[in-house]
């Protein structure tokens, strides 16, 4: 037996190139990414064929959890101080009733006009605190609105 | 690696082929780029659903700003708990017709009459999902005018009366 065989060369691939592109790649990704904040609430969101993207700022999102929970959030921490004080500030999410709601949106509204109002609701939750909301959305004249939705196929 | 040599030097100990075998640092990157591309991947996953579909609704305002409406133009769907579809034209009686069949029926009625105005009343305590699904049909079948009520007494009394 041949004892030194380690004169045979095998493919050589340079990757250095590779390794640049996806380092390159990475750091963007890195620096572009925003994390989204725990959530407060977890909602399973339902499905539509609704293919019109969430607005990325001055969202207000009211959430209706599966047990009918009404929870109110804004973007911006400044805004959350200003309507549920110091210690919410960093929340993104304050449970509410119903009958706070319709004051809320509207103190919201008038500190920042541009916000839009977004509904999120649990697949699962009852219809009946969701009708309240829509309801306190007419009385506050929110007559337009976002449901968030699960893409679903076909 | 460098500096042991076992067996090496048999016939030709003269010090000068030796040199050959210095081997440089050589550092094995290959963990390293394993990583780099399970992070790479991971934020490209992640960055590229980050965002939500949303369904944009546009309701018709409060109930003082009164909209006149022919009862014959008035579509009225309710839904039930159960995701059953209750429907009727102005003051005809009410039918019930499966979840499945709703975007065929919307397009036959939009395409019949456009200036249909279809009230969506949904039953408090059936699921925020019939909401969904129905207004997703609409947006499917390009049912643009819609409002929403809630369920009264009396829609409760037509249901009862419905045929099948």
């Amino acid at each position: 037996m041949p004892k030194h065989k380690k004169s045979r060369v095998g493919i050589k691939l340079d990757m250095t190139p590779l390794v640049d592109v996806a380092f390159l790649l990475l750091t963007f990704f890195m620096l572009t990414t925003q994390f989204k904040p725990p959530e407060e609430v977890s909602v399973d969101i339902p499905a539509s064929h609704s293919a019109i993207k969430l607005p990325e700022a001055d969202v207000m999102l009211v959430t209706v959890n599966k047990e009918g929970k009404i929870y109110l959030g804004i973007d911006s921490p400044r805004m959350m101080e200003r309507l549920f004080g110091e210690a919410n500030r960093l929340k993104n999410a304050v449970q509410v009733d119903k009958n706070q709601l319709g004051n809320l949106l509207i103190q919201a509204r008038i500190s920042n006009p541009k916000l839009r109002t977004v509904l999120k609701g649990d697949k699962n939750s009852p219809y009946g605190p969701v009708e309240d909301v829509l309801d306190v959305f007419q009385k506050a004249r929110i007559t337009r609105f976002n449901m968030v939705t699960d893409l679903e196929k076909g | 690696m460098a500096s042991v040599e076992t067996g090496a030097p048999r016939s030709h100990s003269k010090g000068k082929k030796k040199k050959k075998r210095r081997v440089g640092v050589r550092v094995d990157m290959t963990p390293m780029v394993d990583v780099a591309m399970l992070l790479l991947t991971f934020f490209m996953l992640t960055t590229v659903f980050s965002r939500p579909q949303t369904m944009e609704l546009n309701l018709p305002p409060d109930s003082d700003t009164k909209v006149e409406v022919a009862m014959s133009n008035l579509l009225t769907l309710i839904v039930n708990p159960d995701g059953k579809v209750y429907w009727n034209k102005g003051t005809d009686q009410m039918a019930i017709m499966p979840f499945v069949e709703l975007r065929k029926f919307m397009l036959e009625q939009s395409r019949a009459n456009p200036k249909l105005i279809t009230v969506v009343k949904v039953d408090r305590d059936g699921k925020y999902l019939s909401l969904v699904d129905v207004l997703d049909e609409f947006n499917l079948a390009n049912v643009t005018r819609f409002s929403l009520a809630p369920v009264n007494d009396a829609d409760k009394k037509n249901m009862a009366k419905a045929k099948s």
